[in-house]
């Protein structure tokens, strides 16, 4: 396989890649808007951490105090509050460190990025090794014995010329 | 497959070998360093107490409150206690801490209370009646507030009792303490706020 025609391999797939990641972040960031008041507190509910637990989300803690803090959530809502301006309550009283999903700046964007530059950084090296892989083991010339070089030629003649049996 | 096409990227066994070398010797140093930043990384975390997170709300205005205290007769409004040193002491009967730094807040109690210093007890995750009878046991006559829904704990963000919070005459958060305090911490945190001139 020759060198171009493997990057346009590489470039499609990579292309296919894209698109099946902007279809997931899509889904991701609309997925469903919750309707019903319990599904609206079980969302923010589980973007909180809880506070007495050890990684476990306000939505999915049977502490007591879980317990209080989705209580608070549902008559804030209720109180036509949106969910962001609920999480910016929690974290002035808790801190940032509530917030299951650090915010997408300063040193936390670091978190958000990192995996895709590390994803990124893979598949180039993937790319490149398997190019250099398949380029090594793809044959430069093809069977046509016009191409071998004069060399080689001569030392074919002379394996014919000198192969015991049938040679008359 | 276009035969002609001659490979662009020449393969390893044409690379000299001071060249092959070199790549070695750079993939090497890659995986070295990001190996190294993680190990950083983990021992940095792991050498952290993660429950000792800073209170954001030091500094800040302290959230205002309303409550009634426990036996109902009054109410205690916040913004009323402004120009006044304000200790706001979450406990609850249940708690073991709590009864080891009660000694404490009664003796400051007795030092301050007429000094323009007020101590409130709100009771978090706690009966009411369980409340009253610590209180019976323990003695204590500052003003202990009843906390519906734990609203006034998570607007301060507590976490667990006893968690105590001591509110300068400007109403700001001046200190938090986390556990049990001692006679001390909250006698140096008063003497900060005080005015001095106004003992």
């Amino acid at each position: 396989v020759s060198g171009r025609r493997f990057s346009r391999g590489a470039a499609g797939l990579a292309a296919v890649l894209v698109v099946a990641g902007v279809a997931l972040a899509v889904v991701a960031a609309r997925g469903g808007d919750p309707q019903t008041l319990q599904e609206r507190v079980r969302s923010v509910a589980s973007s909180l951490r809880c506070p007495v637990c050890q990684n476990l989300s306000v939505a999915d803690s049977p502490s007591a105090l879980a317990g209080q803090m989705r209580d608070t959530i549902a008559t804030e809502l209720e109180a036509g509050k949106s969910s962001g301006q609920i999480r910016q309550e929690f974290a002035a009283a808790y801190g940032e460190w509530i917030l299951l999903a650090p915010p997408k700046r300063g040193l936390d964007l670091a978190v958000w990025l990192l995996p895709i530059a590390l994803l990124l950084g893979g598949a180039v090296l993937v790319v490149l090794a398997v190019r250099r892989w398949t380029i090594g083991s793809a044959p430069d010339h093809p069977a046509d014995p016009s191409v071998l070089d004069p060399a080689d030629r001569r030392m074919l003649d002379r394996a014919i010329a000198t192969y015991p049996g049938d040679g008359e | 497959v276009d035969g002609t096409t001659p490979p662009t990227v020449p393969h390893p066994s044409e690379m000299s070998p001071g060249r092959r070398r070199r790549n070695r010797w750079v993939a090497v140093a890659a995986l070295l360093v990001s190996v190294v930043v993680l190990a950083a990384l983990f021992g940095f975390g792991l050498s952290r107490d993660p429950t000792a997170i800073r209170s954001p709300l030091l500094g800040k205005a302290a959230p205002t409150f309303e409550l009634r205290t426990l036996d109902g007769g009054q109410t205690v409004r916040l913004p009323d206690l402004r120009g006044q040193v304000v200790v706001v002491n979450f406990w609850a009967s249940w708690c073991a801490d709590c009864r080891v730094e009660h000694g404490a807040l009664a003796a400051a109690w007795d030092r301050y209370r007429d000094q323009g210093v007020v101590l409130l007890g709100v009771p978090f995750q706690d009966r009411s009646s369980a409340s009253m009878a610590y209180v019976d046991t323990y003695g204590g006559d500052w003003p202990q507030l009843t906390d519906p829904g734990e609203r006034t704990a998570l607007a301060y963000g507590v976490y667990g009792v006893p968690e105590t919070f001591v509110i300068g005459p400007d109403g700001r958060v001046a200190a938090k303490r986390v556990g049990a305090v001692s006679y001390e911490w909250v006698t140096d945190q008063v003497e900060r706020l005080l005015p001095k001139d106004g003992r």
